[in-house]
């Protein structure tokens, strides 16, 4: 398997505009092949129709907020399309870290290395 | 050639400079000689803004802060004041401050557990006056918050309507805003914002305001910072601060309403960021202050030494806190500090070492105050100005800092200037460009920090969870702003809105109507709904 | 269910559902398009019997001209007229890596939840000419769900983009003032394709020569063939109404006058040779990568066999195999 054609949708749930992280995530994941779809500072709402619109294979979310927001928008991601995986990356103190793997997600914390995440986003789209 | 050691490493600066095993005289470039000998506090300034430094004037302990409602935003400042700090920032929540939205606006209500989480909210008079409660106005030196540009009009006029109330003479209150584009059009681009020729018209509207009616207050903050944590390395920081600087001054010079002098010395404090690579950190504080005072001198003939000394407030770089390990970084902020301290800043605050985590705790807030007062008691830095001038090494630095930078200074003027390489993008690309190259040297071993890719620890035996603030910032912000409708003079507001319309229109300067809508308790959410149709959205050029 | 393995039956089945309105259908079956093979035959099959309904309008300029915040501004105005928009963006995907960054839907927050606008991002996945490989059947299974309007928004490659003329009905190419020397120097290619000209970003320095320089630029064409200009700063929403008014009147125009007619002939005439040149590349890959090719070229640098005879015999291999597929 490659990653041709695997598409991720990375979006970003607060209203935190801070890009030196999910823009460094982005530009790895292209030149690993994928195709990146960036919404930007989303909604719950947004990110949820973005996912199916775009037809992703994975859905990245970048917080910067309170879990809670974060939460919400996984909730309604997996009504509507419960096959697609999810990973987090951003500031997510440890109480969130533990709260967001116990609903079956990956979070890449402050610190995270690039290959780490490719890796995961290879794993997690069965591009690997 | 001394710039190898015996196994072949190249041994660089952050910025890139290529360093020496050692210095000797001759490394000190011919120009930069004659300024070496001249003493701390006169001109070109760059070994000190004052000639007795620390002895007289120690560095003011300003610590960011804020969160939750305003009443616990307010006692947070309080303890900070308590424990020692000389100067308190008032942070306002960045979802409804920065966008200029009310809590029932549909794009916080999505994020209502958010709300609060960086600072208090405050959507009018009411909330800044809870906020301001039995603090310091007239003593201390305060920093009414609106950090971003369009946020920032309503944020100082709410402080000086308080202090105003509280019968404070504005002409003598003493304090700061920011209104940074580094922050607003580089660092962090928010949702909706105006584009940069209307926040450029806006903190000339500042400056014009201050100048005229509260001349103790530093209108403008350009934050270097704010590009240096998005990515610009220290040369890069240095040129693109003050090309902000040349756009304030040329559009104060085509107003033609207040004195350039007056306009430079409103320019003339900045803010810088010292990050962990010390000699160059603290290179590049001495660098700016000759820059300004060249900047000055040969641009707009300003020579007036009250004026040509830059004063610089230093934040110790937030992206270096780690969130592995998080005790760490009570070094590191010790180390950024010192580095600032050995610059000569006027002014400091020391990142919370759960930085990476969440907003400070109480406990890493005082840490970020005990690591400032340490240096300054315990280790005698206060006794000896400029305490690295002369060091072949310290000189040759910062000569070579002030031409990269003044290198990078001319690149964005090829480029239109410094609002034009905000519009097309030009300088989120340099920034981009050291990002990916810091990620590449993590992962090749060049850049080693310690506890992320060296000595990697999973389980810290120092827990450190991450502060969260209060649970109940939302529901009371959205009960204070039924409140405030309910019962202001509706008549009043609305009026005050019609004319804060007109004069956005109008292009009369926005503060003396901005200060009766405040008054009036117009609220910030209404406030920005102007904004939005009077000026529209900027073409941010990013895409994330 | 992988993309890769439906078959014929599951692939009618989505065309139903995104024919109901299911947008996770047409969401999938845009996928299918874009990858191509067996399933998307099996779509475009699906999609034949049906009449186009809709009309196009692409918006193609240089990077940084502005068109995601123009488009963004035009869906408002689009939205109101036609009750129902959808949008396909396409980025360049990236010729090393095969990745691609697709950031128009940043733009576009307006619109991001709303029933009534379907967004889709493409990346061109190697496809020159401004669009992607599957803009076209893309567009057609909008308009056989029934879209009644397609807005495409190309790469933006910094050149005239001539793919967007044989796939939509109306031709908008947006400009920024001080582009005099470009328009100058693309002016048989602008003359082209545009239909309407935006000037955009209208509240900058050397509007006005910009304008200049087109209008000379157009002068000889007879004033009824003549593109409209319009000035907008999409950024304020400014002439936003006035870019959907030229756009509705070239559409009257172009309709009562029989002209729509013969491009939508154009359209199928391109889009068939497009398709057919897909799958001789293709086919001429798979030649190559079988090894066919190997003894010729051997040949060819022992001197024993030319050049252009090495290519007969290939030519003539290839054309048997697309035969042979075909039939098979």
């Amino acid at each position: 398997m490659s990653t041709a054609g695997k598409r991720i949708l990375m979006a970003k749930t607060g209203l935190d505009g801070h890009w030196r992280g999910p823009t460094v995530v982005a530009k790895a994941l292209r030149d690993a092949g994928f195709e990146v779809i960036m919404i930007g500072m989303a909604r719950p709402e947004e990110v949820m129709q973005a996912s199916i619109d775009e037809d992703v294979d994975l859905v990245g979310l970048n917080i910067g907020g309170h879990v809670d927001v974060a939460v919400r928008a996984i909730g309604m991601v997996r009504e509507s399309r419960p096959e697609v995986p999810i990973f987090v990356g951003g500031v997510v103190p440890p109480h969130a870290k533990r709260k967001l793997e116990g609903l079956g997600v990956e979070v890449y914390p402050p610190g995270s290395q690039l290959p780490d995440i490719v890796a995961a986003a290879m794993r997690l789209t069965g591009a690997a | 050639m001394n710039s190898n050691n015996g196994n072949g490493r190249v041994w660089n600066t952050a910025s890139g400079l290529h360093l020496k095993n050692f210095y000797a005289p001759e490394d000190v470039p011919e120009s930069h000689r004659k300024h070496v000998a001249v003493p701390p506090g006169e001109s070109p300034f760059h070994r000190g803004a004052y000639p007795t430094g620390y002895r007289t004037k120690p560095w003011r302990i300003f610590q960011l802060s804020g969160f939750g409602k305003p009443e616990d935003e307010n006692e947070r400042i309080r303890f900070l004041l308590e424990q020692g700090e000389t100067g308190f920032i008032m942070e306002h929540d960045r979802n409804t401050g920065d966008h200029c939205y009310n809590v029932d606006h549909p794009d916080v209500v999505a994020r209502r557990e958010d709300v609060g989480l960086t600072g208090a909210v405050m959507q009018s008079v009411r909330d800044i006056d809870i906020c301001m409660k039995d603090l310091p106005l007239a003593t201390s030196y305060g920093h009414a918050g609106g950090a971003v540009v369009q946020h920032a009009p309503f944020a100082l006029a709410g402080y000086w309507t308080v202090a105003k109330q509280r019968g404070v003479d504005l002409a003598r209150l003493p304090g700061t805003g920011q209104s940074d584009f580094f922050l607003t059009y580089l660092g962090c681009v928010t949702k909706q914002q105006i584009p940069t020729r209307d926040g450029l018209r806006f903190n000339a509207d500042i400056m014009e305001f201050c100048d005229k009616h509260l001349p103790r207050w530093v209108p403008v903050s350009i934050a270097g910072y704010n590009g240096a944590d998005t990515g610009l390395n220290a040369y890069q920081e240095l040129g693109a601060l003050f090309a902000n600087a040349v756009e304030y001054l040329e559009e104060i010079k085509r107003r033609n309403t207040m004195s350039l002098e007056n306009a430079a010395r409103a320019c003339g404090g900045v803010n810088f960021r010292a990050s962990m690579d010390l000699f160059e950190e603290a290179s590049k504080m001495r660098a700016a202050r000759l820059m300004w005072q060249q900047l000055l001198e040969r641009r707009y003939g300003i020579t007036n030494p009250k004026v040509a000394n830059l004063r610089i407030h230093c934040v110790t770089a937030g992206s270096r806190m780690t969130y592995q390990q998080p005790l760490n970084n009570i070094v590191r902020g010790t180390v950024m500090a010192l580095a600032a301290a050995l610059g000569g800043v006027q002014s400091l605050g020391v990142s919370g070492y759960d930085e990476a985590l969440s907003i400070p705790s109480e406990h890493a807030h005082q840490m970020s105050v005990r690591i400032q007062q340490i240096l300054q008691e315990e280790t005698n830095i206060q006794a000896v100005t400029d305490p690295l001038g002369g060091s072949y090494y310290v000189e040759t630095l910062t000569a070579e800092l002030v031409e990269r930078a003044w290198e990078f200074f001319d690149e964005i003027m090829e480029q239109g200037g410094f609002l034009a390489s905000l519009d097309s993008g030009w300088l989120h690309e340099r920034a981009a460009e050291n990002q990916s190259e810091d990620f590449r040297q993590q992962e090749s071993g060049e850049q080693v920090i310690i506890g992320v890719t060296d000595h990697k620890d999973d389980v810290s035996p120092f827990d450190v969870d991450g502060f969260m603030g209060v649970d109940d910032a939302y529901d009371v912000a959205l009960e204070r702003l039924h409140e405030v409708r309910r019962t202001r003079y509706e008549k009043g507001a609305s009026q005050a809105l019609g004319a804060l319309e007109s004069v956005c229109r109008d292009g009369e300067n926005i503060m003396p109507a901005m200060m009766d809508a405040l008054a009036a308790e117009v609220t910030l959410g209404e406030i920005g709904d102007v904004y939005r149709s009077v000026f529209g959205d900027w073409a941010t050029p990013i895409q994330t | 269910m992988a993309v890769s393995q439906l078959s014929a039956q599951d692939t009618d089945q989505l065309l139903e559902r995104a024919r109901a309105g299911d947008r996770g259908a047409l969401a999938r079956l845009i996928s299918v398009l874009e990858r191509g093979g067996d399933a998307a035959a099996s779509v475009e099959r699906g999609l034949s019997s049906r009449g186009a309904g809709g009309y196009t309008v692409g918006i193609t300029g240089a990077p940084g001209a502005g068109k995601s915040t123009l488009v963004n501004t035009l869906l408002g105005e689009a939205l109101a007229d036609a009750g129902r928009v959808a949008l396909l963006a396409v980025d360049p995907t990236s010729p090393l890596s095969r990745g691609a960054l697709l950031g128009d839907r940043v733009r576009m927050h307006s619109h991001a939840a709303s029933s009534q606008v379907f967004i889709r991002s493409m990346a061109s996945r190697g496809q020159l000419g401004g669009l992607a490989v599957a803009t076209r059947s893309a567009r057609r299974l909008l308009e056989a769900c029934g879209w009644p309007l397609i807005l495409i928004e190309t790469v933006g490659v910094g050149q005239v983009e001539l793919d967007v003329a044989s796939t939509t009905d109306t031709v908008v190419v947006v400009l920024n003032p001080g582009w005099g020397d470009e328009v100058q120097a693309n002016k048989a290619g602008l003359m082209e394709v545009a239909d309407i000209f935006v000037i955009n970003k209208a509240d900058k320095a050397g509007l006005q020569a910009t304008r200049r320089d087109l209008e000379s630029a157009l002068a000889s064409l007879p004033a009824e063939r003549r593109p409209a200009i319009v000035e907008t700063v999409a950024s304020e929403g400014r002439g936003a109404a006035d870019l959907w008014a030229a756009i509705a009147s070239h559409r009257e125009a172009i309709t009562l006058s029989g002209e729509l007619a013969s491009r939508r002939q154009q359209q199928l005439r391109a889009e068939l040779h497009g398709l057919i040149d897909a799958r001789l590349e293709a086919e001429l890959d798979q030649l190559f990568a079988s090894g066919a090719a190997d003894t010729h070229l051997e040949a060819v640098a022992a001197g024993a066999l030319d050049m252009a005879a090495a290519g007969d015999v290939l030519l003539r291999e290839l054309c048997r195999r697309a035969s042979a597929a075909i039939a098979g």
